[in-house]
């Protein structure tokens, strides 16, 4: 009996703590600025204004509601490669408080990631209102949502895990998580549609977990557009567990040493 | 926590080590991925080599030893920062050290905040911070700027606010060293006050320090550390 009151105990004690961290990321964020939280959606909204300007000229076959199209992608992306840039050297931006004390390592990337996604949850809210109103989104498409985030979530932490504790003892791993995120973008599905894609490079698509994530949200956003296949949904979701194993394998394995390398 | 202590008092040994060694890999320059497949070998440095010790709950330790003999590195493992290399230890009880004190604050966040914050990474639980808030506000002595964002505190303001909440984070073992004499004068004083309070609450206490006359006068056990082995253990009757 005591035993279970301590373990919920800590369980409550682990949550609070990665809440206050979390808390702290949201609030050290905007400090002094005027327009707080909103940036999260004007820089998407930009993005998105460009590109759907711009790519109206190149795309051959058009996507329905493009400009919705390409902010629901625009959203999904930013939180990932948002969460991935800031947590890839997060361990060793933190080294003061790695150096103070014992406390699990890993609150440090996921207060990040967490941040974030309250962001991308409020972002994805305020779209819902225009979108029931002009009924490109219907109850049909809440487990598409609900599948979309249980696989974005877990990737997004598995890889920021990989890349943190790598990170702490190879540096150049920030810089190559950078560049890679450019080329990444380009093998997402957000400014086109994966139907452009030939038969003889779809595997570059089914490698990639991103690609029916954003299927999967774009889908939920607009009827129209067709959620991802069975094999690229399979193939995306057994690389995503392999991450997500990789991640926290390397993570816990590496975390006992951060103290001697950053 | 009085009840947590209670079961603590089972065992009566607080720290054990067996066998424990520390290998650091000495990086001239931060390694690159490249280097590391070019190279291959790294450049080794032992820190610590089949260090055994045993430290019953109470004792007031006392580590000497020139630099560079491993006692820093002897305390980040005992106080679970780093991990060693080979060997075993075992701890019993909540460890709090009182190195880096102003260490860990964000900038951009307020006292209150921050003291939340330092407290859950030093195993403080929200509702422990809630109950002791006013006392560490109170003893770290900084008013008013409480509510102001923490880049406006002065050098010895941070520490203070440090020094107070790792006091109260209610620690069954304290680790000191001898950075304490830098503080300023009146501060000094509060804190040995503090700390003589935990001399006498019986508490488990380990010291880094040079300054032999303070160690033989206040533990009753003296390591020496030298090229990270322990060199000599002097037990006292106190």
């Amino acid at each position: 009996m005591s035993l279970f009151n301590s373990s919920t105990q800590n369980i409550r004690n682990y949550l609070d703590f990665l809440w206050a961290m979390t808390e702290k990321e949201l609030k050290a964020r905007y400090k002094n600025t005027f327009f707080g939280f909103l940036w999260i959606f004007v820089n998407p909204l930009f993005q998105m204004l460009v590109i759907g300007f711009i790519f109206r000229f190149f795309v051959k076959e058009p996507i329905e509601d493009y400009f919705l199209y390409l902010l629901v992608g625009l959203l999904i992306w930013n939180f990932f490669s948002l969460s991935l840039l800031k947590t890839t050297p997060s361990i060793v931006n933190e080294r003061s408080l790695i150096k103070k004390a014992k406390f699990p390592r890993e609150v440090i990337p996921l207060s990040i990631i967490f941040s974030n996604f309250i962001h991308l949850i409020l972002a994805l809210l305020l779209l819902l209102i225009p979108t029931l109103f002009i009924r490109t989104l219907d109850l049909m498409s809440l487990p598409k949502l609900f599948l979309g985030f249980i696989l974005l979530l877990p990737f997004t932490i598995g890889i920021s895990l990989f890349t943190s504790a790598l990170n702490v003892r190879f540096r150049d791993i920030n810089f190559f998580v950078q560049a890679i995120l450019i080329l990444w973008f380009y093998f997402t599905p957000i400014v086109y549609s994966i139907n452009v894609i030939p038969r003889s490079v779809i595997w570059l698509w089914r490698i990639n977990p991103l690609t029916s994530i954003v299927q999967l949200f774009q889908s939920a956003f607009i009827a129209a557009v067709p959620g991802p296949g069975p094999a690229m949904l399979l193939s995306n979701t057994v690389l995503n567990l392999i991450m997500v194993y990789l991640g926290i394998k390397l993570f816990f394995l590496e975390s006992k040493y951060f103290d001697d390398w950053v | 926590m009085n009840r947590k202590s209670k079961i603590n008092e089972k065992g009566s040994i607080a720290i054990r080590l067996k066998n424990v060694s520390k290998k650091y890999i000495i990086h001239h320059q931060k390694p690159t991925l490249v280097e590391k497949i070019i190279n291959g070998k790294d450049e080794e440095f032992w820190a610590l080599k089949n260090v055994n010790m045993e430290i019953n709950k109470g004792e007031k330790v006392g580590i000497i030893g020139p630099n560079g003999s491993g006692k820093t590195t002897l305390l980040k493992i005992i106080a679970g920062i780093t991990s060693q290399t080979s060997g075993k230890i075992i701890t019993d009880g909540k460890i709090v050290s009182l190195i880096d004190l102003e260490a860990g604050f964000h900038p951009d966040l307020i006292g209150e905040q921050n003291i939340y914050l330092n407290g859950m990474v030093l195993g403080m639980s929200k509702l422990e911070i809630k109950d002791k808030i006013s006392q560490i506000i109170d003893f770290a002595d900084i008013g008013q700027f409480i509510d102001v964002p923490m880049f406006t505190y002065s050098e010895g303001m941070k520490l203070r606010l440090g020094f107070s909440v790792a006091v109260h984070a209610d620690p069954d073992i304290l680790i000191l060293d001898e950075s304490m004499n830098a503080w300023d004068i009146d501060f000094q004083k509060k804190a040995q006050k503090k700390i003589e309070e935990f001399f006498k609450m019986g508490k488990t206490i380990l010291i880094v320090t040079h300054w032999l006359d303070f160690v033989r006068k206040n533990c009753n056990k003296v390591i020496t550390l030298e090229k990270g082995r322990i060199s000599k253990l002097e037990i006292s009757g106190k």
